[in-house]
C-alpha cells in the first residue's frame, strides 16, 4: 500500500520527469558534461584504491573544466553520510550501498537517476537483476559503481589440495561447506574456515543474510517487509544458527574475528591459514597476486551447483538534494553521468578502469560482456576453469529486497550484527535470536507505519 | 592600611576580569552552548524521517534509559575498565617513579623511553595493542611460535579483553603519573633515609614510613585524574576493539557514541551522557570523600 | 651489588614494557608486503625494507632484488592530513598559550570574587566526555558553516586545551617567587611586569604547556573523526583510518602511525625534564 505521503512524492516526481524530459533529451551532445557554474561539487566516498578516484576527477577537472572537489570518508561511513545529508552540509555526489540509497530517498535527501539527461540510454545498458536492485519506489537511486559477489567461498587449493582433496570434493551447499569444515579438522587442518563474522557493518549481519538467502529462506517479505524467518528447525535460519553455534563450541573460530576491521579480515585469509573463507568475489584478483599474499595462484571459489554463494554487494554514486544554486545543481548532474555512466568520449570509462583495476563489476551490460573484461577475470583466477565458475556464481547471486529495499534497513543492520555477535558469545538460544529479529522487524516496520 | 587592601582586591578582580574574560567569553560559548544544547536534546524526541520534528517529552528519554540493558552491561563495562585501568595505572606509575628516583647510568634516556608512551596518540596506542593482542598478528603467537608451539594466542575474548583494554590504558597513561610521583620524591630529604637505616627499618618498613607519607596526597590526585580520563576514554576503544566482540567492550563512551551518532537517537544519548558526567563527578567526590579529605597536603 | 642487579632487571623490564608495542609497529612497517601476510608474523623482519615510508607519501620503492613496492593509492589523504594536522596543531599551541598564560596568571597570583566558582567550572570542563558534545558540536557547526573546516578543528581542540594546560600552569606560576611587588616598586605596571619579568622567569614552564597543547591537537581523533572526515580538512588520524578499509597495506598502515609519533618522541626528553615542574596536583591553595 502506497502511503499518502508517497504517492505525493511519486506523482511530483512523475510530473518533475514529465516536465523536464523532452528539454533535456533535446540537449543530448558531446559538450554537455561542461561545467558551467564555476562553483565546487562535493564528490564524497570511501577509501577504497583513492588514487584512482582522484585521478578520474583530476580528468574531469581538466578536461570538462569541472571544480569537483574530492576527499574520503573513514570509519561509519552510513553513518557519517546520514549526518552530513540530514545537516545539509556540502555533499553533492557519493557512494552508498542501496540499502544506504533507499533510506537517502525516503529521507528526502538523495535525487533520482530520472533526472539525467541520459536517463534512458542509461536503462538500456542496465543489467536487469541490478535494475531490480537498485530501484526503489519505481527510481532509480543511483548509478553504477561496482556490484559484486559478497560472500562467494573462496578456497585456498594449497590447503584443500594437501588435505588429499580434490575439486570433486568442492561443497555444494553450506551443510556440506560444514561437513567438509569439520572432515578438514578430523584430519588435523587446525583451521579450516574463516566465517564472515568480522566487526563492520557489512560483517556478520551480512553473513548471517546470504547464508539465509542461499539456504533458500528470507530475512523479510520483498513486498511487505514483514518478518518470514521461522523457527522451525529445518528452516533456513534456524540451519544458519545452529551451523554456528556448532562452529563456534567446537573453537573453531577465533573470537578476534568479532573484532576484526575488513583490512584485517582479508589479511587473515591472505595469509594462508584457513581452507575456506567467504570473502569479495573480486578479491580473487588481489589473493591470486604475487608478492601481495601467501596463497597468490592458489585462490580459487565453490562454483554454484545447485545453492547460490553470498549476495549481491553493489555500490552506486548518488546526487544529493541540498539547498544550492540551480546552475551547481546542472554540474552535479553533468559529473555524475559522466563518472558514472558515459565520459564525453561516450565510452564507460570509469566503470573500464575499476574492471581492469580492480575486477569490479559493472551494472553495464557492454562492460560485463566485453572482451577485455573476460581477459581480466581470466588474468585474476588461479585456474582457467575458474572463469566459468565465477560468472556462474555472479549470476546466481541474491539479493535481499525485503530488508534493504525498505528505510530501517540499516537499523535493522546494526541491531542484527550485535546480537549475532553476542548470540555466539553468550551461547544463545537459537529460537529465542530468531524471534527477536522477526521482532525488530515488526518493531521497526511500526515505527516507519509499514 | 584595610582600605588599601580593599582598593588593591578591587583592582585585581577588575584585572584579572580584564584578562580573563576573553577566554572565559570562548569557553562559555564553547563549552556552554554544546552543553545547554545537550540538556535540550535530553528533553526532546528528535525525529528526522518525513520531515525533522522534536517533540519535548520531559524525563522519558532519562526514564528510558535506566530500564535500557545495554545501558546497565555499558555502566558494568566501564566500571570494570576504569577499576583496572585505574589500578594499574597507579601501581606502574609508582613502580616507575620508585626505579627512576635511583640514580642510574644514562638516566636521561631511559626517563625518555619510559615517558615516551603518554605522548604516542590513544588512537595510535588502540592500534598497536590491536595487532598485539590478536591471535594473527600478536605477539603471543611470534613467540610462542618461537617456542616451537603453533597456537594462535588470541587475547581479543570475550574472557580477557577488558584486560586487556585496561593494560593499553595503563601504557599510555602511567608515566605521567610516574613523573608526578618522581618530583615528589625528589623533595624527601635524604637524611630522613638515614634516620631510617638508624633505626634499623625494614625496607618495606622506610617505603611505608618515609616514602609514602608524602606521596600520598599526589596519589590521590592522580586517582581522581585518571579515573576521570578512563571514564572518558574512547578514541582507545573505538580503534581497538570497536565495543566487541559483540558488546564485550562497549563502555559507556562507545554505547553513547552509538546511540547518538550510528543510530541517531539524539535524544536518548544526550540523557545518557548525562548519566556519564554525574557517574564522572560521583565518582571524584566519591575518593575525596573517602580518602582525599584525610589528606594533608604538602 | 644486589640491590643493583634488581635496579638493572627493573630498568629492563621497564624499558620493554614501553617499546615493546612502539617495536611491534615499527618492525610492521619495515615488512615486505609478502612478509606481512605470513602467520605467525617473524618477531624480527628479516629484511627490513623502508619501502612503506616512501609509499605512503607516494613514491614507488624497488627492493633490492628490484622488487617494486607500489606507492600507496592513500598517499594523497596521508600527505594532506599531515600538512592539516601540523597547522592545526601549530595554530591551537599559539592560541591556547595566549589565551592561558593570562588567565593561569590571574589565577595563580591575584586574589578575586568568584575565584573558586570560575576555577570549579574549569575543572568541570576537563571532566566533561567528548562524547556527550559531539552532537552538540556538530550541529552547532552545521549551522556555522565550520563543519570540515580547519578552523572548526582548532576551536573544538581550544576547549580541551584550554582547561588543562590552564590547570598545569596555575600551579606553576604559583610556584614561582613572588617578584611583581617589587617589580611595581621598580615602577612597572601590572602588564609590564607580567610580559616582562614573570614570562621569562616561567619560560621552561611555559614550554611544557606549549608541548603539551601541542600533543592534544596533534593527538585529537575523536572530533575530528566526526566533525571534519569527509570533507579535505582531514588530520592525520583520520587519514590513517582509510588503511583499515577494503585495501589492506598494514605496512603503510604502521610507517603512518610511526609518522605521527616521531613529532611527541623528539619532545619527549625535553618533556621528561620538566613535566615534573608542572603542578597538577594542587594548583589552587
Amino acid at each position: 500500500m502506497i502511503g499518502r505521503r508517497d504517492f505525493g512524492r511519486l506523482a511530483a516526481g512523475a510530473g518533475l520527469a514529465l516536465a523536464t524530459r523532452p528539454r533535456l533529451t533535446r540537449a543530448a551532445g558531446m559538450s554537455d558534461f561542461k561545467a558551467a557554474s564555476g562553483q565546487p561539487v562535493y564528490f564524497r566516498g570511501w577509501q577504497y584504491k583513492t588514487d584512482i578516484v582522484q585521478s578520474n576527477v583530476s580528468h574531469y577537472n581538466t578536461s570538462q573544466g569541472g571544480h569537483v572537489d574530492y576527499a574520503t570518508v573513514t570509519g561509519d561511513y552510513p553513518a557519517i553520510m546520514e549526518q552530513n545529508l540530514m545537516s545539509g552540509g556540502q555533499l553533492d555526489v557519493l557512494y552508498g550501498n542501496p540499502s544506504q540509497a533507499t533510506r537517502y530517498f525516503d529521507g528526502g535527501w538523495i535525487a533520482p537517476i530520472e533526472e539525467l539527461q541520459t536517463y534512458d540510454e542509461i536503462k538500456a545498458e542496465f543489467l536487469p537483476n541490478l535494475w531490480d536492485a537498485w530501484t526503489y519506489k519505481g527510481k532509480l537511486l543511483g548509478l553504477s559503481y561496482f556490484a559484486t559477489t559478497r560472500g562467494v567461498i573462496h578456497v585456498n587449493l594449497k590447503a584443500f589440495n594437501g588435505a588429499g582433496l580434490a575439486d570433486k570434493d568442492f561443497p555444494k551447499s553450506w551443510d556440506e561447506l560444514y561437513d567438509t569444515v569439520f572432515a578438514l579438522k578430523d584430519k588435523g587442518v587446525a583451521t579450516p574456515f574463516l566465517p564472515h563474522w568480522f566487526g563492520e557493518w557489512y560483517g556478520i549481519s551480512w553473513a548471517f543474510v546470504f547464508e539465509v538467502l542461499n539456504r533458500g529462506g528470507k530475512v523479510a517479505d520483498d513486498e511487505t517487509h514483514k518478518p518470514t524467518l521461522t523457527t522451525d528447525k529445518s528452516g533456513p535460519a534456524y540451519k544458519t544458527l545452529a551451523a554456528w553455534k556448532k562452529l563456534w563450541n567446537a573453537k573453531l573460530v577465533p573470537s578476534e574475528v568479532l573484532t576484526y576491521n575488513e583490512a584485517a579480515y582479508i589479511a587473515a585469509f591472505g595469509s594462508g591459514r584457513y581452507v575456506f573463507s567467504p570473502q569479495q568475489l573480486y578479491d580473487l584478483q588481489s589473493f591470486n597476486e604475487k608478492g601481495k599474499s601467501q596463497i597468490a595462484g592458489f585462490d580459487s571459489l565453490l562454483p554454484v551447483q545447485g545453492q547460490s554463494w553470498g549476495l549481491i554487494d553493489s555500490a552506486l554514486y548518488m546526487m544529493t538534494k541540498r539547498q544550492r544554486p540551480d546552475p551547481v545543481t546542472e554540474d552535479v548532474k553533468k559529473f555524475t553521468s559522466w563518472y558514472g555512466f558515459k565520459d564525453d568520449t561516450g565510452k564507460i570509462a570509469i566503470g573500464e578502469r575499476w574492471m581492469q583495476e580492480s575486477m569490479l563489476f559493472s551494472a553495464y551490460k557492454s562492460i560485463m560482456d566485453s572482451p577485455a573484461t573476460e581477459a581480466r577475470i581470466k588474468q585474476a583466477v588461479a585456474r582457467p576453469e575458474d572463469y566459468k565458475a565465477v560468472l556462474d556464481v555472479y549470476k546466481a547471486t541474491p539479493y535481499p529486497s525485503g530488508i534493504w529495499k525498505v528505510v530501517w534497513s540499516e537499523e535493522y543492520n546494526s541491531w542484527l550484527k550485535d546480537s549475532l555477535a553476542n548470540f555466539l558469545l553468550q551461547d544463545g538460544d537459537i529460537i529465542s535470536m530468531i524471534t527477536a529479529s522477526n521482532d525488530k522487524i515488526k518493531e521497526l516496520n511500526d515505527k516507519y507505519g509499514i | 592600611m584595610a582600605s588599601d587592601r580593599a582598593r588593591r582586591e578591587l583592582s585585581d578582580t577588575q584585572f584579572a576580569l580584564a584578562i580573563g574574560m576573553p577566554v572565559f567569553v570562548f569557553l562559555v560559548i564553547v563549552v556552554a552552548y554544546p552543553l545547554g544544547y545537550a540538556i535540550w536534546m535530553s528533553v526532546h524526541k528528535i525525529v528526522f524521517f518525513g520531515g525533522y520534528r522534536s517533540t519535548f517529552t520531559g524525563w522519558a528519554n532519562f526514564a528510558r534509559v535506566l530500564s535500557d540493558p545495554n545501558f546497565w552491561w555499558s555502566t558494568w563495562v566501564t566500571i570494570r575498565l576504569t577499576f583496572e585501568a585505574v589500578m594499574l595505572t597507579m601501581l606502574l606509575g609508582l613502580a616507575l617513579a620508585l626505579m627512576l628516583n635511583r640514580p642510574m647510568v644514562g638516566g636521561g634516556l631511559v626517563r625518555t623511553v619510559v615517558f615516551l608512551p603518554w605522548c604516542v596518540s590513544l588512537y595510535g596506542a588502540g592500534l598497536m595493542f590491536a595487532y598485539l593482542a590478536r591471535g594473527q598478528t600478536g605477539l603471543g603467537t611470534s613467540i610462542a611460535y618461537a617456542f616451537g608451539s603453533m597456537a594462535s594466542v588470541d587475547l581479543m575474548t570475550r574472557e580477557v579483553v577488558i584486560e586487556v583494554l585496561a593494560v593499553g590504558a595503563a601504557w599510555t597513561m602511567a608515566p605521567l603519573v610516574a613523573f608526578f610521583l618522581l618530583a615528589n620524591l625528589k623533595t624527601i630529604p635524604s637524611r630522613l633515609y638515614d634516620l631510617a637505616a638508624l633505626d634499623r627499618l625494614s625496607r618495606f618498613e622506610t617505603f611505608w614510613n618515609v616514602t609514602l607519607p608524602p606521596l600520598r596526597y599526589t596519589l590521590f590526585v592522580f586517582t581522581s585524574i585518571i579515573t576521570v580520563l578512563s571514564m572518558k576514554l574512547f578514541d582507545f576503544i573505538f580503534v581497538m576493539t570497536g565495543g566487541g566482540p559483540g558488546t564485550t567492550s562497549a563502555t559507556l563512551t562507545y554505547q553513547i557514541y552509538k546511540v547518538s551518532f550510528k543510530n541517531l537517537d539524539l535524544g536518548y544519548g544526550a540523557a545518557m551522557s548525562f548519566y556519564l558526567l554525574f557517574f564522572i563527578l560521583a565518582s571524584t567526590f566519591l575518593l575525596y570523600l573517602v580518602w582525599g579529605r584525610r589528606e594533608t597536603r604538602f | 651489588m644486589r640491590r643493583n642487579r634488581y635496579l638493572a632487571i627493573a630498568v629492563v623490564l621497564a624499558l620493554l614494557w614501553s617499546l615493546v608495542p612502539i617495536y611491534w609497529f615499527c618492525r610492521m612497517a619495515l615488512l615486505t608486503p609478502l612478509e606481512i601476510q605470513q602467520y605467525p608474523w617473524p618477531l624480527f623482519p628479516r629484511a627490513p625494507n623502508v619501502a612503506s615510508f616512501w609509499n605512503i607519501f607516494g613514491y614507488d620503492y624497488f627492493l633490492s632484488d628490484g622488487t617494486r613496492v607500489p606507492a600507496s593509492g592513500q598517499a594523497n589523504q596521508i600527505i594532506r592530513g599531515l600538512y592539516d594536522s601540523i597547522f592545526v596543531s601549530v595554530v591551537v599551541t599559539v592560541l591556547t598559550l595566549l589565551a592561558v598564560l593570562p588567565l593561569a596568571y590571574v589565577f595563580a597570583r591575584l586574589e578575586f570574587r568568584f575565584k573558586s566558582v570560575l576555577l570549579f567550572a574549569i575543572l568541570l570542563s576537563v571532566a566533561l566526555p567528548p562524547v556527550s558534545t559531539l552532537i552538540p558540536f556538530y550541529a552547532m557547526y552545521i549551522r556555522l558553516g565550520l563543519s570540515g573546516t580547519l578552523t572548526g578543528l582548532v576551536i573544538v581542540d581550544l576547549t580541551i586545551t584550554v582547561p588543562f594546560v590552564a590547570w598545569m600552569l596555575i600551579g606553576y606560576f604559583r610556584n614561582l617567587p613572588p617578584i611583581e611587588r617589587l617589580a611595581r616598586m621598580d615602577g612597572y605596571g601590572r602588564l609590564a611586569a607580567f610580559v616582562q619579568l614573570v614570562i621569562p622567569l616561567a619560560k621552561s614552564g611555559i614550554a611544557v604547556a606549549a608541548v603539551i597543547a601541542f600533543l592534544f591537537a596533534w593527538n585529537e581523533y575523536t572530533y575530528a573523526l566526526v566533525l571534519v572526515n569527509g570533507s579535505t580538512a582531514n588530520t592525520l588520524p583520520t587519514a590513517i583510518s582509510g588503511f583499515l578499509f577494503q585495501d589492506p597495506q598494514p605496512a603503510n598502515l604502521a610507517a603512518s602511525v610511526v609518522v605521527t609519533i616521531i613529532p611527541p618522541a623528539l619532545v619527549a626528553y625535553f618533556l621528561q625534564r620538566h613535566v615534573g615542574e608542572m603542578n597538577l596536583v594542587d594548583p589552587v591553595r
